[in-house]
């Protein structure tokens, strides 16, 4: 906790430096307010970020590390939002690929001020966010999960998971079908029967 | 490499330019390039078996399919027995399914041909567990998939930096791909470390006079036309490709869109085209034009079923597109395929229909008043128009052989020819049941086999069309609720009242205006579907429009009479039969034939079966030419070929521009080979010393002034899975060293505390949803200090990120692979309430956020290429010390799971050079049902053997392994049947 309790408000907090800054006009969904602060924004307890336009940083290119160091080992996530507006970026992120890690920050890439702000107010309104959503499958409807499992293998798509599923029946039926049984479903061409029956019959292991 | 001991070797040679070719390629060091249909595989197994006879030899066939393998294998044993050598030994395979490392060490030992999987190979190659110096050659099959970032290309490379004077000669029979990008000639010359490339258009005169000098083959030509009806359904789909296309060009207008016309689409891949000019933005355009892409594949599959399936079959298709397109109710239209709502999409589901049956009183005028449904529907079972000439053309065979009987060498056999084994059964159930009759004594009230009765002479697929419609109708029976359970939930009262109302009044109004789920309806209303009314008397959808006595007497008249059911039997038992025991079991004299065009195997299938007359079914370029090399080899057989087409069809204007494209591409390559000039410096050998002495006291410099240079290049250390993606490779050529190993924990290890995952965009939003990129990033972070997540992005794709999901877009997920999709304006896309929920993170971005905020410590790269990952790889590494493979590989050894274990007992396999051991595909799938968490994941692919095993579990087998409730879970999942009510 290195900021005092204001921190713990429901707003970005904004350095006066980035006054003008168009991705400004962009937060729409989170409040915001000017701070005197060391970074650029202040987006929870122990986030930050320093934004930077690769445009201005080939025109200065000491600045962002001045700024990193203004932080001074403050605040756990430090992001440096980066905003990709030159045609040949890769030098440049090279070295910024380096620094980031030398020098304990994080890097985020945005392409346009809308994204850099969708940014901001996401790491804002995730602050306190379990991060349930990215650890475990997420519960889906039976039609869903009936989906994405039938389509799995490449070269199957939905209808044929339509057709498949309701010549069997059940999903069960499908994986017990013979391979001539599953050619005869309008759709399934010998490869997408082949891959299917693969797929369900493969054995997990490679080799024991 | 004797040159004499093909004069001890009997080669199948008969025609001049194989022998010709075959001279040259012993010769010398070539890029061959022969037409489709011209033998390739003939002269590759000649050549190996020249090789294999000489002995003492270890010849790597890289590129080959498991196809290939069995007809080299086959060619090859083929060849040992009539010649005799004693040296020779066959082909090996080495594929994922057999050999662990000890197995494989031993083969390579004994040498003789091999056939290896490339990212075994390349992963063998690099261990030095074979040895590149002890490889006497190498043949590179399918050329033409050689890119510079290719695994083949990689292997090549690695060959030629440890043995210069093996023998490299690669193969290709497609020239198209040879025409695309700058030089392209040039540089797959280059990626192959070839300097002469040697073409064999058809229309090289050695070629042409091989097949052209002695007896051509007697080619009919037969253009059979299109029933209306056919004609009507292929106009309508011509007509939505043309508007689908215009809408895309509508949106997409920076694109060069000149040639998006329906002449292309008449063409075999407009699709793939349309895809390919899209690809470099596919992460930007819309949702919109996302969906129209993959509409245009739908479309143009419609219009090859139009040609090769039968009526009854084309409509379950199309019922099958309908449902699996319409989104659930509620949804907004926009999230619709647009050619649906076309009249054209009318007219096709409509005429679709027609072919199958209508009602009595239905006419064009007053199409599906429901009213004038009237008593019953009745089947019509239009014949695909083929039929008929095929049996006409059967018949003249028949009367021609007893006519002028020939005597000579080739059997009496007839040989159909068809495009895949879908057709081969239906034309097999035709010619079975073309003469059979309906039995008009067994049912008086039967008015169709009254009317058919009196034209006996004409054979008629009648019984096998009723045959499928019966099935059709049973089919959809379970359908309607299928789709109730699958793709729409409840309506929403409003919804229902316009349903009825819509049934009632009967507007025709413009289909576009509709809202979906009606939509639906109504093509279902059109032709009278069969749903039986066990619905409650609050579902609603299908309620409306069916009655369901029509759909029984429909029934009933198709209830099998007499014949038929004696054949019935028959029939079923028939199709689970394969079609090679059909012919083999039986004399050749006297037979017909049906198969598959099957690429190189139709050699073995005409010389086997010496057939006196070919029937191709549908037109196949190289066929043809397969015919003319046969005929020509075998001066004393003679052939008759009847060659049939659908005349102004996709199928005819398919053939004829896979013919003119190849003509075209071979013209180009004669002219690029004429101007082209190589410089190859591929003698790396020569700067390397050098180089690596400026490299390594370069780093150690910067590194700290240690000046204890060690001629050691830098390290990586990199999993073995990877070894699938372009990046080992230009690691490689960026000479750094690359050693493969199994990996436990990261993808490549640049520094004993740098570990990198690295991720596709594709990967990335699936694996952050799936979890599984949360676990490895737990466990990087356990035993790694600086943990880096690398996100890659394609190197023809665009660089950007720039998404801004369609956050609204509540349609089926699997159109966008992943919601990566931009609107490009992007503040009309999200809504508030959904940007700020975290618990259902929408976009990419958000994931992204979460994982960030969960591990701070965790560094993200961002790479726009490959190339760009080498690059940064490179930057990371100085001033780092190399990585250590052992530690590597047993880093989370401990930690996981038991099996992985089990394998540290073995050295190899603890140096990491031992290749996966899971599959990841069947794992993919069963992280997708309901249940499995990743820890059952782990549970269940070590303590059962296959997804088809878990799907027969039941719930107390199940118990003890995962727990009950995710049994449970899993068990419903599998079990649940879709025909059951009140499903979702």
């Amino acid at each position: 906790q290195v900021l005092p309790a204001r921190a713990a408000l429901s707003t970005i907090l904004v350095s006066a430096r980035q006054k003008g800054n168009p991705i400004l006009n962009h937060i729409k969904l989170m409040a915001w307010e000017y701070a005197d602060i060391p970074a650029d924004y202040v987006l929870g307890a122990t986030t930050c970020a320093l934004f930077l336009s690769l445009k201005y940083h080939r025109l200065h290119p000491e600045y962002v590390y001045n700024r990193i160091r203004l932080l001074a080992g403050k605040y756990n996530l430090r992001i440096l939002l980066i905003m990709v507006d030159i045609s040949n970026h890769e030098d440049t992120l090279k070295e910024l690929s380096k620094t980031s890690i030398v020098n304990n920050v994080t890097l985020i890439l945005c392409w346009s001020a809308p994204e850099a702000a969708h940014y901001l107010e996401l790491f804002k309104s995730s602050e306190n966010a379990q991060p349930t959503a990215i650890r475990a499958q997420q519960a889906q409807s039976y039609k869903e999960s009936l989906l994405e499992f039938v389509t799995a293998p490449r070269s199957i798509n939905k209808s044929d998971a339509a057709s498949l599923i309701s010549t069997f029946g059940s999903l069960q039926g499908a994986i017990d079908a013979q391979p001539e049984q599953i050619t005869s479903i309008p759709g399934w061409g010998e490869k997408k029967v082949a891959q299917w029956c693969k797929a369900v019959r493969e054995d997990f292991r490679v080799e024991k | 490499m004797s040159d004499n001991s093909n004069l001890l070797v009997k080669l199948s040679l008969p025609l001049q330019y194989q022998q010709d070719l075959f001279n040259e390629l012993r010769a010398e060091d070539e890029l061959v390039i022969l037409a489709r249909g011209l033998g390739l595989l003939r002269l590759v197994a000649n050549l190996l078996h020249a090789y294999d006879a000489a002995g003492n030899n270890l010849v790597l066939v890289v590129g080959a399919d498991d196809r290939e393998n069995e007809w080299i294998g086959e060619a090859l044993a083929e060849h040992h027995a009539i010649s005799k050598t004693s040296n020779s030994r066959g082909l090996k395979v080495i594929n994922t399914d057999r050999a662990g490392v000890p197995m494989r060490e031993r083969i390579y030992q004994q040498g003789g041909i091999l056939s290896v999987t490339s990212r075994i190979l390349v992963v063998d190659l690099l261990s030095k567990l074979l040895d590149p110096e002890k490889v006497s050659g190498m043949l590179i099959l399918h050329a033409e998939k050689v890119m510079a970032t290719s695994i083949e290309a990689f292997i090549i490379r690695i060959y030629r930096q440890y043995n210069k004077v093996g023998f490299l000669k690669s193969f290709s029979d497609s020239p198209e791909p040879f025409m695309t990008g700058f030089a392209p000639l040039a540089t797959m010359m280059r990626n192959l470390f070839l300097r002469k490339p040697s073409l064999w258009p058809r229309f090289h005169v050695t070629v042409a006079e091989s097949l052209e000098g002695r007896k051509r083959a007697e080619v009919i030509e037969l253009e059979v036309p299109m029933s209306d009806k056919m004609k009507e359904i292929q106009s309508a789909v011509l007509e939505c490709v043309e508007t689908s296309i215009s809408e895309l060009r509508k949106s997409n207008p920076g694109l060069d869109v000149e040639d998006w016309t329906v002449d292309s689409a008449l063409h075999r891949n407009f699709d793939v085209t349309i895809r390919r000019q899209l690809d470099p933005i596919w992460h930007r355009v819309t949702f919109r034009t996302r969906q129209i892409a993959s509409d245009l594949r739908v479309l143009r599959t419609i219009l090859q079923f139009l040609l090769t399936y039968d009526a009854v079959s084309l409509v379950m298709y199309l019922d099958t597109v309908i449902a699996a397109h319409s989104a659930p109710p509620g949804s907004t239209r926009h999230n619709y395929s647009p050619w649906l709502f076309l009249d054209a999409a009318h007219v096709l589901f409509q005429t679709a229909r027609s072919r199958v049956y209508r009602g009595k009183i239905t006419s064009e005028e007053l199409p599906s008043m429901s009213t004038s449904f009237g008593a019953s529907l009745q089947p019509i079972l239009e014949e695909q128009p083929k039929w008929a000439v095929l049996s006409d053309i059967l018949q003249e065979i028949e009367q021609d052989s007893y006519l002028n009987p020939i005597r000579d060498d080739s059997s009496s056999a007839i040989l159909i020819m068809c495009s895949d084994q879908r057709t081969c059964r239906q034309l097999r159930e035709y010619l079975e049941t073309m003469h059979l009759k309906l039995d008009q004594s067994g049912d008086g009230t039967d008015s169709a086999s009254n009317e058919l009765g009196e034209f006996d002479s004409r054979p008629s697929a009648e019984l096998m069309m009723r045959r499928k419609l019966r099935e059709y109708l049973n089919w959809k029976r379970n359908f309607s609720r299928v789709n109730e359970n699958l793709y729409s939930s409840r309506p929403s009262p409003s919804e229902v009242q316009f349903g009825r109302g819509l049934n009632s009044s009967r507007p025709l109004v413009p289909a576009q205006n509709r809202a979906p789920p009606n939509k639906r309806r109504r093509v279902r209303g059109g032709g009278a579907a069969p749903f039986v009314a066990v619905d409650g008397p609050g579902s609603t959808v299908q309620a409306d429009v069916e009655q369901p006595n029509q759909v029984s007497e429909l029934m009933e008249q198709l209830r099998p009479s007499g014949a038929e059911a004696n054949l019935k039997e028959d029939v079923l038992v028939d199709d689970l039969e394969d079609t090679e025991d059909y012919y083999e079991l039986y004399e050749m004299d006297d037979l017909i034939m049906i198969h598959p065009y099957d690429g190189d195997m139709d050699e073995h299938i005409l010389e086997e079966s010496r057939p006196r007359y070919i029937i191709m079914y549908e037109p196949d370029a190289s066929f043809i030419r397969r015919v003319e090399v046969y005929r020509s080899s075998h001066v004393d057989r003679n052939v008759r070929v009847y060659f049939m087409y659908y005349g102004g069809s996709v199928e005819e204007q398919r053939y004829l521009s896979t013919i003119r494209r190849e003509n075209d591409a071979f013209a180009h390559l004669i002219k690029e080979k004429g101007s082209m000039s190589i410089t190859l410096s591929h003698d790396r050998s020569l700067e390397d010393p050098q180089e690596q002495f400026l490299r390594t006291v370069n780093t150690r410099i910067a590194g700290g002034g240690k000046l204890a240079a060690t001629a050691a290049p830098p390290t990586v250390v990199i999993d073995v899975r990877e070894f699938r993606s372009a990046l080992p490779s230009l690691l490689h050529g960026r000479s750094m060293a690359v050693i493969p190993c199994q990996l436990t924990v990261g993808d490549y290890v640049l520094a004993p505390g740098l570990c990198v995952e690295r991720k596709s965009v594709r990967d990335l939003i699936s694996s952050l949803k799936n979890g599984r990129l949360y676990n490895q990033v737990e466990t990087m972070l356990q035993h790694y200090q600086s943990p880096l997540l690398l996100i890659e992005f394609d190197q023809n794709k665009s660089f950007t990120f720039d998404a801004f999901t369609t956050a609204s877009t509540p349609g089926p997920s699997f159109f966008s692979d992943y919601t990566l999709s931009s609107s490009g304006v992007p503040t009309t896309s999200f809504s508030g309430s959904s940007l700020i929920n975290p618990s259902s993170p929408k976009s990419a971005q958000h994931l992204l956020v979460l994982l960030t905020l969960a591990f701070p410590r965790l560094k993200i790269i961002w790479s726009s290429s490959p190339y760009q990952t080498a690059e940064i790889f490179a930057e990371l590494k100085k001033n780092n010390p190399e990585p250590d493979p052992l530690r590597a590989v047993q880093i989370g050894l401990d930690l996981t799971i038991p099996m992985a274990s089990s394998n540290t007992g073995d050295v190899m396999a603890a140096a990491g050079i031992e290749h996966r051991i899971f599959n990841q595909l069947p794992q993919d799938m069963l992280r997708a049902v309901p249940g499995v968490t990743p820890k059952v994941l782990e549970r269940l692919i070590i303590e059962t053997g296959s997804i088809h095993e878990i799907a027969n579990m039941n719930v107390e087998a199940l118990d003890p392994l995962v727990g009950k409730e995710a049994a449970q879970k899993i068990v419903r999942f599998f079990k649940k049947s879709v025909f059951e009510e009140g499903g979702s």
